[in-house]
C-alpha cells in the first residue's frame, strides 16, 4: 500500500463517518462543525485528483463563507435541541430508500464500461487554475456571465426576503387620507361603556 | 492503487446517506439543507473524477459553476428560513403546513 491508497481510505472513511454522525445528530451546531470537517477533508480528496484551484475555492468560500452563514443563521435563530418524532419509522423509511438508490448506482458504476483513461497522463505545462481560467474565458464564457447574474439574484433575493415592512419615514399617504371618513377616525361612547 | 471505481463507490455512497439525511430529519429545516449540500458536495466529487480520469479540465468548470449556484440556493434558502422563524416561531418541518398541501 502506498502513502494515496492509505491516504484515500483515511479521508473517506472520515467523510462517510461524519456525514453518518451529522444525518443522525440533533445539535444544529454540531452538525455545522462535522460539515467543516467533512469540507475540509472532501478539499484533501479532490488535491489528490490534481483539482488544486477548486479545493482551495472549496475551503475559502464553503467553509470560509456558506458554513459560516449556516453557524450565523444558528446564532440567530436559538432553536433548542429537539428530539425527532417516532425516530424508528423514518429510520426505516430512509435507510431502505437510500439502500435501494445506493444498489442502483452501484450496478451503474460497475457493469457500465467507463473508458478508464488513468494511464495515459498527459503532462501539462500549464498549472491547474491557468488552465480553467483559459477555459473559463473563451468556451463558457457566457455561462459564466450568467453565473454572475445568478449571484446578483441571490443577493437581491436574500435582501428582498428578509427586509422588513416597517415604515421608516414620517411622510404622509394622500391616497389613505382621502379614503378616511367619519366612521374610521371617529367613535362615539356611551358614559356608561365607559 | 485507486482507481476511478473507488472515487465513484465513495461519492455514491456520500448520496445516498445524504439522502438518509432528507428522510430522517423531521425537526430541523437547517439539517435539510446541510444535507442537500452534502449532495451537492458528492456530485462535485464525481464531475472531478471524471475531470481527472478522461484528462478533460471541462468537468472542473463544471464544479465551479455548481459552487456558485450552490452558494446562491444556500444564501437564499436560509434568508427563507429566517423570516419563516419570523412568522412560526420554530423551522420545525411537521408544523410547515401553512399552505395545506
Amino acid at each position: 500500500m502506498d502513502i494515496i491508497t492509505i491516504l484515500f481510505y483515511l479521508v473517506t472513511s472520515v467523510i462517510i463517518f461524519s456525514s453518518i454522525s451529522l444525518v443522525i445528530v440533533n445539535n444544529t451546531v454540531h452538525a455545522a462543525l462535522l460539515l467543516v470537517l467533512i469540507f475540509f477533508n472532501s478539499a484533501i480528496l479532490w488535491l489528490m485528483l490534481k483539482a488544486e484551484f477548486l479545493s482551495i475555492v472549496l475551503v475559502l468560500v464553503y467553509v470560509g463563507a456558506v458554513l459560516v452563514l449556516f453557524l450565523f443563521v444558528i446564532m440567530l435563530l436559538d432553536i433548542p435541541v429537539k428530539k425527532n418524532p417516532s425516530p424508528k419509522l423514518y429510520l426505516l423509511f430512509s435507510v431502505t430508500t437510500s439502500l435501494i438508490m445506493f444498489a442502483e448506482l452501484y450496478m451503474v458504476i460497475f457493469f457500465h464500461n467507463f473508458s478508464d483513461k488513468a494511464n495515459i497522463v498527459v503532462s501539462s505545462e500549464l498549472n491547474n487554475t491557468y488552465e480553467i481560467g483559459l477555459m473559463l474565458f473563451t468556451e463558457y464564457v457566457f455561462s459564466f456571465e450568467i453565473t454572475a447574474f445568478i449571484l446578483l439574484v441571490a443577493i437581491i433575493a436574500a435582501i428582498a426576503i428578509n427586509m422588513s415592512k416597517k415604515q421608516r419615514s414620517l411622510r404622509q399617504n394622500p391616497g389613505k387620507q382621502i379614503l378616511e371618513n367619519k366612521k374610521s377616525r371617529l367613535k362615539i361612547i356611551k358614559g356608561d361603556e365607559l | 492503487m485507486i482507481t476511478m471505481t473507488h472515487y465513484l463507490v465513495f461519492s455514491a455512497l456520500l448520496f445516498c446517506i445524504s439522502i438518509a439525511g432528507i428522510f430522517i430529519n423531521r425537526k430541523n429545516i437547517l439539517l435539510l439543507l446541510m444535507s442537500i449540500e452534502l449532495m451537492l458536495l458528492s456530485v462535485n466529487t464525481n464531475f472531478i473524477v471524471f475531470s481527472h480520469f478522461s484528462n478533460d479540465i471541462s468537468g472542473q468548470v463544471f464544479v465551479f459553476f455548481i459552487l456558485a449556484v450552490a452558494a446562491a440556493e444556500s444564501a437564499i434558502g436560509l434568508a427563507i428560513i429566517v423570516s419563516l422563524y419570523r412568522i412560526r416561531n420554530s423551522i420545525e418541518i411537521n408544523l410547515i403546513n401553512k399552505l395545506k398541501g
